[in-house]
């Protein structure tokens, strides 16, 4: 696999980026997101696919989409996704026959 | 003229502080001593600044600006900016003039880097430094390279950074002593399938390079392989700038241990500048 899903963010993986990156860097954002999903990720005119994704604290399907992989990881941490989960939902997607060790 | 008084790479990883506990304690034990008698080593060349050579992981800098280079100008950095980061919040001092000077030279030398007043650095300038035990009031300066979103500057075009950076240390006369950390790699994948899956054949390979003294193999190699270690290996382009600022001088690891449990090859190492 290579290291990168897209060398050129797409237009829905930069409505991914926003969301995430302000999710966790704007002031008060976190908290309207914890306390209303659906009302804070409104704001953004995300896609259903997308908002439910993100939503159901979806890993596989938040790196599919295209998302910034260090904007997927704060994320993960940022809103607790218990690692263990995290990482294999992930793992999940690794097809062996593109793993390239070199 | 100012000396450069050391040269050094570093892993670096929020794991360390977030999940230190993930790997067992002897080995967590043995990777916090090497990154201590790093921190020991280039403190005893008493340097009167730092250039702290990192990246931004999309907390400075978003995809509406993102920045190939950039060069910190402020007087000082809070430190870490993210909320998730368990680490301290502290303030490191901050070499203005200094940046500012390999700003404008920068420039000069048809390099184009953007400049920060303000930046809070985040865990990959925070992480080494708190693990070296550096000083928070030795000044620094953070160069910034664009490692965590494609498209990215070359490995090449970092190791000549590198090397601008290096002739323009030495021929600044605001401070004496001079030390360089260069922080990120090597094998790693962040929020990828892979991840945890350290690519070690990559990394002794690249290790094997950079002692080689073979510049051009070393740059070779970063480039043609890096997608084989991860997104997070993008990184190594700070391995290239102080390769590239090193001007020759010999490099040695200090340290190297694939640790999936961290998700990181933790390599450490130096360039005998001195």
């Amino acid at each position: 696999m290579a290291n990168w899903q897209e060398m050129m963010p797409s237009t829905r993986a930069y409505l991914m980026d926003k969301v995430l990156y302000e999710l966790h860097h704007k002031p008060d954002h976190l908290e309207a997101y914890t306390t209303d999903a659906d009302a804070y990720l409104a704001r953004f005119g995300l896609p259903d696919d997308l908002a439910t994704a993100i939503r159901s604290n979806d890993v596989a399907g938040m790196y599919l989409t295209g998302v910034n992989p260090y904007l997927l990881r704060a994320h993960c941490i940022g809103v607790k996704i218990p690692e263990a989960e995290s990482l294999a939902a992930l793992r999940r997607l690794l097809d062996h026959e593109d793993y390239n060790d070199g | 003229m100012a000396e450069i008084t050391g040269i050094y790479t570093a892993s670096h990883t929020p794991v360390m502080l977030n999940f230190p506990d993930n790997i067992p304690a002897a080995l967590k034990d043995e990777i916090f001593a090497a990154y201590k008698a790093m921190g020991d080593d280039f403190m005893a060349g008493k340097p009167d600044a730092l250039i702290v050579l990192s990246n931004d992981h999309l907390h400075n800098f978003f995809l509406d600006n993102f920045p190939a280079y950039c060069i910190g100008c402020a007087e000082s950095y809070e430190s870490p900016i993210e909320h998730w980061l368990h680490a301290k919040r502290r303030t490191i001092a901050g070499d203005q003039a200094f940046g500012s000077y390999l700003l404008q030279n920068a420039l000069e030398a048809e390099f184009d880097p953007s400049f920060s007043m303000e930046m809070v650095l985040d865990h990959g300038s925070l992480t080494p430094l708190e693990l070296a035990g550096v000083d928070p009031d030795l000044p620094i300066v953070p160069v910034l390279i664009n490692c965590v979103q494609p498209p990215m500057p070359t490995m090449r075009r970092s190791y000549n950074l590198g090397k601008f950076l290096g002739q323009a240390i030495a021929d600044y006369d605001g401070v004496e002593r001079v030390a360089i950390l260069a922080t990120g790699g090597i094998s790693h994948d962040i929020a990828t399938p892979r991840m945890g899956m350290v690519n070690e054949v990559f990394d002794e390979t690249f290790l094997s390079h950079m002692e080689s003294g073979d510049v051009d193999a070393t740059i070779r190699y970063a480039t043609d392989f890096v997608h084989t270690a991860g997104n997070g290996c993008e990184e190594i382009r700070m391995w290239m700038a102080a390769m590239g600022a090193a001007n020759g001088a010999a490099f040695e690891r200090t340290y190297y241990k694939a640790v999936n449990d961290w998700y990181t090859g933790i390599g450490i190492g130096r360039f005998r500048v001195s």
